[in-house]
């Protein structure tokens, strides 16, 4: 009687892919904390970068010739998908996703799910930006360590980025007892 | 009452030393960036205290708390961004290392305090943290 009622059904798509910790109520408060302070690690790694190439110099004991490469709005592009893509997967009400039935009329719950693709597609669509970036701009360049390290802190901020969501998902869809209790 | 009033008389002395060091690591070096710092931790409490009441009623504190959520999120992104500001700035060579290091120190310490005296005055009524 009480087994869940749609643990695995082959239709749906985009289920809430983690399963349902009961994880008390400080860990939600500690995940959603872990994830804003993942989101300004990432901002902050990428932003490091750009105010390094802004005041980059070659060392002091060498000729002064200026830098090769300096990070350009192109660098910035994949850093804006992911962030975008954040935005959208956030502003997704999670109880849409599951789908259950009586929740508001079945074309919501189908919108509900490809906004929530458009969002994992951007945030996906802005890692591989920023790897590809990395390969074509940096690393088949041939440049010293000092100016590689600019594509690095972008794929890193993409990393860190998806990272920030994945915890912020968790902590939110993870259901408190008081939950529990009332839909029992 | 006397302790409440040692922890106030402490919390001060804590406060003021932080905002020493800030002032220090900019006036040191004639490089006025860090004082950046202070603005920072001083502002990291703010969306807590804002979002904190928009939770809705006791029946629903954990269910519609995403207003509570967000405020928490940008209070440690705020928190996050006032270590990463001198290290950033440092790693660029904007500001000395001494400079970073005691912009670091004091704003923790500011921030430290903030926290301190709402742990030590919180009213007992709310269930918010």
């Amino acid at each position: 009687m009480s087994l869940p009622r749609s643990d695995y059904d082959p239709r749906r798509v985009c289920l809430n892919p983690f399963p349902d910790v009961n994880l008390g109520k400080h860990r939600r408060t500690i995940g959603i904390y872990l994830a804003g302070a993942l989101f300004a690690l990432a901002n902050w790694t990428f932003l490091d970068a750009a105010i390094l190439s802004a005041h980059a110099h070659a060392p002091y004991d060498e000729p002064q010739i200026p830098p090769p490469v300096h990070v350009q709005f192109v660098d910035w592009v994949p850093g804006f998908c992911s962030l975008f893509g954040m935005l959208i997967v956030n502003l997704i009400d999670k109880d849409r996703i599951r789908g259950e039935d009586g929740f508001g009329d079945s074309r919501a719950v189908w919108r509900a799910r490809l906004f929530l693709f458009i969002g994992f597609a951007l945030m996906a669509g802005g890692l591989a930006g920023s790897v590809s970036l990395l390969v074509l701009k940096y690393v088949m360049k041939d440049y010293p360590e000092q100016y590689t390290y600019y594509g690095y802190a972008n794929v890193s901020q993409n990393v860190a980025l998806m990272l920030s969501a994945v915890v912020l998902w968790i902590a939110q869809s993870a259901q408190s007892e008081f939950d529990y209790n009332l839909t029992l | 009452m006397s302790a409440g009033l040692k922890t106030v008389i402490l919390l001060s002395f804590v406060l003021a030393v932080g905002f020493l060091l800030i002032i220090l690591s900019c006036a040191l070096w004639a490089n006025w960036l860090p004082l950046l710092v202070a603005l920072t931790f001083v502002l990291a409490p703010l969306p807590n205290a804002l979002f904190a009441h928009c939770g809705g009623d006791e029946f629903s504190s954990y269910e519609n708390s995403g207003a509570v959520d967000l405020g928490r999120f940008i209070t440690a992104t705020i928190v996050i961004t006032g270590f990463a500001f001198p290290i950033v700035l440092t790693h660029s060579e904007v500001i000395r290392p001494a400079a970073c290091a005691m912009s670091i120190l004091g704003g923790g310490l500011v921030y430290g305090t903030i926290l301190a005296y709402s742990a030590a005055f919180r009213q007992d009524d709310s269930e918010f943290d």
